[in-house]
């Protein structure tokens, strides 16, 4: 779980109603400004009371809420409504000047891809998690981590990939026997993708405690479809010889059987041999009688 | 005689040229050979690219893709003025490794680069370049490497599928000098700096293209795709590439190389749903884009995750509309991973289209299911069934010694039914690989496995029908 707040970037944290993630990204709000760092989190499906909910104070005055629960249209004419709606939040959040390591929780990436299209939403992203490298600028040692929450259900299959192909890394929220477990996914720049299994529990006070796996072990392979296939069997033949049978066919004299010359002559793409060989090996059966049936006749 | 002066490099080859001339001047006439001099192309007949070579079939000029093993299936390189498409695999490790071998190909011969990219830096792409092998030292090494791939095999000569080892192997020639067309690279190596700084390339980063307010243009094409092909137009025309400007120096090819094309951030939503309202654009940027290589001395490769389009018809088009189409599959996280089949390489590499230019037939390579391995340091390309092949001696049955050795056998050595038997047999055995390749399933058996012959008088022997012995098992 560690390496999840270690690389930067993208992370996408994707629960389902059986398993559901806020939990787990409050959880790793929590970490994230433990360790010191400033959070920013944009809310947008649960008020802000209710987020805060479960954090102490201590933690409670290290994260900046822009809150898009309670006004999201900007119907209110008072201001305190984010200019620009979400895409212009998100923008403003890409502008920062104030050094050191930062991480952004999305509340949830599914209501701003419901109300902003995927396009705009996927620059944006681009743009906020690859801040550290600003061209021109000094290049910012610390990585910016994006948490974003991602419901599965309600997005197609064209969403959940563009949003894959652009995250560093991807949190399936799943679970068996009551322990929710996290299937992390993590891609490093120019290496194979690492696939991990992380069993976790999440307590009151929002800190994560790893754990073994359940006490039964009910599949140990993560994916079942993946039967290793075997492609000697239901083969019509024997291919494990024993040492008789092997010597037996090492013995067998082939039928068509050249002669090792005849062979290496044949494999040899001679570029235009000057004259063509017939190679003729009689048979049992051939007569090698050189006399010339048409003398029988009478003619 | 005047000619003769303002063309020689030096005083003394001019000297030596007058006094040649008047020693043998017996005709007026001179003959207008290929000029002492390279540097001067102004004068000299043969105007040769660096980089590019002829096609041995047409007479094409290739270019060469970065890769000698993709180099020889595409039939020799890739054509100038052409459009090589890779369909990336899922994590898009391999895919970008080929685009970087492109761009390397390109600085190490000299060529002019455009590296146009919607998620990283231009300038990071071309720090990220695999470096060269260019010495002998790593000859040796290369060579270890392929005689310990090869001893436990090439031992044993096959004995009756003999006729495979004239099949051409993937050549696996060493690295080379910088003098040929292809070269090899360490991609655990980065390309030295000085290399990069002594090239010519332009860079196109979307992002700093796109402006800060979000306005959405209503036309045809998406913002991104119009301000990459300007982008594109411009250079080839202030630089010449398409003859616009003469240009005084030396005539140069542009390689081109569009990265990730058609994915979210160049603001297309193929990938987000499959009745989208543009999705006409990517298309069209391909049309144009082909008519702007094909007039001018260019070379374009292009990445696109098309594992994330929606809508199936776009893929099509898009191969149609591409000239050379490459595929990549990589085995990570599918369950091919654990198949034995493949457990010596890292993917499968389809390709899926090559152009017929000038010309009424395609240059296909015979061997179909090609898969890749990225070594230490090389990436190499091979044919799936030699893996296949080299367990030949496991295929024969061992017990078919007994249908030769009786006298009365309907198997007799030279008789029809066994040459029948034999072919059909092996005919067996290689389609039995290639579906295993295919579909990952072991052909199923159906019918009681016995292969049926026609009548000959031997099998009527005893009155009664014999069946022909020619498996051990029947299969479950």
């Amino acid at each position: 779980m560690e390496s999840v707040l270690a690389l930067g970037g993208l992370v996408l944290l994707r629960d389902s109603v059986e398993w559901e993630g806020r939990s787990l990204l409050k959880a790793l709000i929590k970490k994230a400004a433990l360790c010191g760092e400033q959070v920013h989190i944009l809310g947008c499906e649960v008020s802000e009371d209710e987020f805060r909910e479960g954090f102490d104070s201590s933690i409670n005055s290290r994260l900046i809420y822009h809150d898009l629960f309670r006004d999201p249209l900007s119907w209110s004419q008072t201001g305190e409504a984010l200019p620009g709606g979400p895409l212009g939040a998100l923008q403003a959040m890409c502008r920062r000047t104030d050094p050191g390591p930062f991480t952004i929780a999305l509340d949830s990436l599914s209501w701003l891809l419901l109300h902003l299209p995927c396009t705009a939403l996927c620059q944006a992203l681009c743009a906020l998690s690859h801040q550290h490298s600003r061209p021109g600028g000094s290049c910012l040692a610390e990585p910016v981590r994006v948490l974003g929450l991602l419901h599965e259900e309600l997005h197609g299959p064209g969403p959940l990939g563009a949003l894959s192909s652009l995250a560093q890394t991807e949190v399936t929220l799943s679970g068996a026997m009551g322990q929710a477990s996290a299937h992390i996914l993590s891609r490093r720049p120019r290496q194979r993708p690492a696939l991990q299994t992380q069993w976790f529990s999440i307590l009151p006070d929002f800190s994560l405690d790893l754990q073994g796996g359940p006490l039964l072990e009910s599949q140990p392979h993560p994916d079942p479809h993946t039967a290793p296939v075997d492609p000697t069997a239901h083969v019509t033949f024997n291919l494990h010889l024993s040492k008789k049978e092997r010597e037996a066919k090492d013995s067998l004299t082939l039928p068509f059987q050249f002669s090792s010359e005849k062979q290496q002559a044949l494999l040899r793409p001679g570029p235009g041999q000057a004259t063509s060989h017939i190679f003729y090996e009689p048979d049992a059966y051939d007569d090698l009688d050189q006399d010339d049936p048409d003398d029988d006749l009478d003619v | 005689m005047a000619a003769v002066a303002t063309c020689g490099t030096g005083v003394g080859s001019t000297g030596s040229m007058v006094a040649a001339t008047s020693k043998n001047n017996v005709t007026s006439f001179q003959r207008k050979g290929p000029r002492a001099s390279g540097t001067d192309s102004g004068c000299s007949r043969l105007v040769s690219i660096a980089g590019t070579r002829p096609s041995v079939r047409n007479g094409q000029l290739l270019v060469s893709t970065g890769l000698p093993a993709l180099d020889q299936l595409l039939g020799g390189g890739l054509a100038v003025g052409t459009v090589l498409l890779i369909e990336e695999d899922k994590y898009n490790i391999y895919s970008s490794l080929l685009f970087k071998y492109f761009l390397a190909e390109g600085i190490i011969n000299g060529h002019t680069l455009l590296v146009a990219s919607a998620k990283e830096d231009p300038a990071d792409i071309l720090q990220e370049l695999p470096a060269p092998l260019l010495d002998d030292n790593y000859k040796k090494d290369f060579d270890e490497d392929v005689c310990n791939h090869q001893t436990p095999d090439s031992n044993i000569k096959m004995k009756i599928a003999w006729r495979y080892q004239l099949l051409p192997k993937i050549e696996q020639s060493g690295p080379v000098s910088s003098s040929r067309f292809g070269h090899y690279y360490d991609a655990s190596k980065r390309m030295p700096q000085e290399l990069i700084e002594a090239s010519k390339w332009h860079g196109f980063f979307f992002p700093e293209k796109l402006s800060s307010t979000l306005n959405i243009e209503p036309c045809s094409l998406t913002h991104g795709y119009r301000k990459l092909l300007q982008f594109i137009q411009k250079v080839i025309y202030e630089e010449g590439f398409d003859g616009s400007n003469p240009q005084k120096k030396q005539k140069n090819i542009l390689r081109i190389g569009i990265q990730n094309l058609g994915s979210t951030l160049w603001g297309d939503d193929i990938c987000c749903t499959e009745n989208c309202d543009n999705s006409h654009s990517l298309t069209k940027f391909l049309y144009v884009l082909r008519g702007l290589l094909r007039t001018s001395l260019s070379a374009c490769i292009i990445t696109m995750p098309t594992h994330l389009i929606q809508n199936k018809a776009i893929i099509a088009r898009v191969t149609n509309l591409s000239d050379t189409v490459v595929g990549l599959e990589s085995f990570i996280g599918s369950e091919r991973e654990t198949n034995p089949l493949y457990k010596d390489y890292h993917g499968l590499i389809h390709i899926r289209q090559i152009p017929r230019l000038n010309n009424l037939i395609y240059d296909v390579s015979d061997v179909k299911d090609l898969a890749f391995k990225l070594k230490r340091k090389l990436f190499t390309i091979e044919w799936v069934q030699d893996n296949y092949l080299r367990q030949e001696r496991n295929i024969y049955p061992p017990g078919f010694s007994y249908l030769l050795k009786q006298k009365d056998s309907a198997w007799g050595e030279g008789s029809l039914q066994h040459s029948t038997f034999l072919m059909s047999f092996l005919a067996k055995a290689t389609a039995f690989a290639s579906r295993l390749v295919r579909h990952s399933e072991p052909l199923k058996q159906t019918g009681s496995g016995r292969i049926l012959q026609a009548a000959g008088p031997r099998l009527w022997h005893d009155g009664r029908r014999q069946a022909a012995p020619g498996l051990l098992a029947v299969p479950p």
